[in-house]
């Protein structure tokens, strides 16, 4: 409990000292600093009391995913404005990869089936699904409008609409994938990521450490990518209007 | 069918076409025979752009009919129509790679010769097959979009202001390229706003009100 305690101050005396420097350096950074301190205090709180609550009574996780999976709908539907129905698209692509590996992670026995093992499993998939399916489809809107001219000739020489789409589309793919490659390719050269250090804060040995980050990060790899093919796909599919035509973009950027 | 005007080509009848909230055109007729220069003339703005895309269906005319020979465009196969009728944008973008993989694009047939038959109906050298298409100026892409709509073998061609931003040699050697594809049977139709070239170059005038 004390250490809790330490942990808290600690962090608290490090942002007054950020707060102080700021000021000190007139970055006008101190006020935002002291706002996201407060934020992320009550946030954290709040979570740590609702997982506890969650652990607590196991029923409740399935309550505390779908929370979870429509905000990372919302979320990423708003960065997506101007793809028809974002918001639905964006949870479809986000749920469907993150919830089918969290299912076959805890039927494998790689997790424990518990509320323990299957919240968190479940909330770093969605949050890697969130970032596939965000960057997918802000990459998508810019080809198509930058690469408009290009779609049109594909046409215009007897190609099918999804073939000539489909080089925006995979570019889109490609673009949205290379984050979490460069993760898994880098992993404890540059930095330790946060499963790793967590598990091992939290006493677990170092080989276990590494086999769940090394699970988590592989996870992430087809996660996103299942993520993005689907979000390009739904997009794809509502663009394409009969007789080979693409539909124009509501945009509102 | 008896006795079908072997020139009749494309035919647009009391045409309407509506963009987001704007009615863009209405009760539009147009006439595109074979072997003939059309000349769309109307002022920038008027809705030429709009129409010639109808009339390849990248945008569907709410009202009227448009026929090929006497069918409904939407009887066909949209790829189908959209090669046995070429459209060249005002400013047509090129595809990545070489202008030879411009002119190949989705032929995975098309012979040597074809493909230098068509850069010189462009008025092109063959030795352009080779270069970069994103380095060619934009009286070159012109042409390469010229040749690349020929490798597909097109009964029509609407190009789009095709002198829009070429010198007046540029512009002669266009009138002249056309001149000598619609010899050889096939129907043009030059939307321009340019009064010279169409004096020069065009046989019959149609006017978007
Ligand atoms: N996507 C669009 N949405 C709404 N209006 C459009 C759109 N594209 C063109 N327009 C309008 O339609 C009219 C005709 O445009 P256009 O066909 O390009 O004319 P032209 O080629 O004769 O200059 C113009 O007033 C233009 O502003
Ligand atoms: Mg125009």
């Amino acid at each position: 409990m004390s250490s809790m305690v330490a942990k808290v101050v600690a962090g608290a005396g490090f942002t007054v000292l950020a707060v102080f420097l700021s000021l000190r350096l007139r970055l006008g950074l101190a006020r935002e600093i002291g706002v996201a301190a407060l934020r992320a205090g009550t946030q954290l709180a709040v979570v740590g009391a609702l997982i506890a609550l969650v652990f607590s009574y196991p029923v409740l996780s399935f309550a505390f995913v779908a929370v979870m999976l429509a905000t990372a709908g919302v979320t990423a539907g708003g960065r997506v404005k101007g793809l028809p129905r974002a918001r639905l698209r964006a949870l479809i692509s986000i749920a469907i990869p993150a919830l089918g590996a969290t299912g076959a992670l805890l039927l494998v026995g790689a997790f424990d089936f518990t509320a323990r093992s299957g919240v968190p499993t479940a909330g770093i998939l969605i949050g890697g699904a969130l970032a596939a399916t965000t960057l997918t489809g802000r990459r998508l809107l810019e080809a198509l409008v930058d690469e408009a001219g290009e779609i049109e000739a594909r046409l215009c020489l007897g190609d099918a609409a999804r073939a000539a789409l489909q080089p925006s589309v995979r570019k889109s793919v490609t673009t949205a994938l290379i984050p979490v490659i460069d993760q898994t390719r880098s992993v404890g050269l540059v930095t330790l990521p946060g499963t790793f250090v967590g598990l091992i804060l939290g006493g677990a040995s170092p080989a276990e450490a590494a086999a769940t980050q090394l699970v988590v990060l592989l996870t992430l790899v087809a996660v996103e990518l299942a993520a993005g093919m689907l979000l390009a796909e739904l997009t794809m599919r509502a663009l394409i209007l009969p007789g080979e035509r693409i539909a124009p973009l509501q945009i509102e950027r | 069918m008896a006795g079908r005007d072997e020139a009749e080509g494309m035919r647009a009848r009391d045409v309407g076409v509506t963009l987001g909230e704007r009615r863009v055109l209405g009760g539009v007729d147009l006439r595109i025979p074979r072997a003939q220069v059309t000349g769309l003339l109307a002022p920038s703005g008027a809705g030429k752009s709009t129409l010639l895309r109808a009339l390849v269906r990248l945008i569907e005319a709410d009202a009227g009919s448009i026929t090929l020979d006497g069918e409904d465009i939407r009887s066909f196969d949209a790829r189908v129509l959209r090669r046995r009728v070429g459209f060249v944008a005002q400013t047509p973008a090129m595809l990545p790679g070489s202008v030879a993989d411009n002119l190949r694009h989705g032929l995975d047939d098309l012979t040597d010769d074809a493909l230098t038959d068509a850069l010189h109906a462009a008025s092109l050298d063959e030795a352009f097959a080779e270069r970069e298409a994103d380095e060619l100026s934009g009286g070159e892409r012109a042409r390469v979009a010229l040749a690349r709509a020929l490798t597909r073998g097109p009964e029509l061609l609407l190009l789009d202001e095709p002198t829009a931003a070429l010198d007046e040699g540029a512009a002669k050697r266009i009138g002249e390229t056309l001149r000598s594809l619609c010899d050889r049977g096939l129907g043009i139709c030059v939307a321009t706003h340019d009064r010279h070239f169409a004096d020069a170059w065009v046989d019959r005038r149609e006017h978007l009100q």
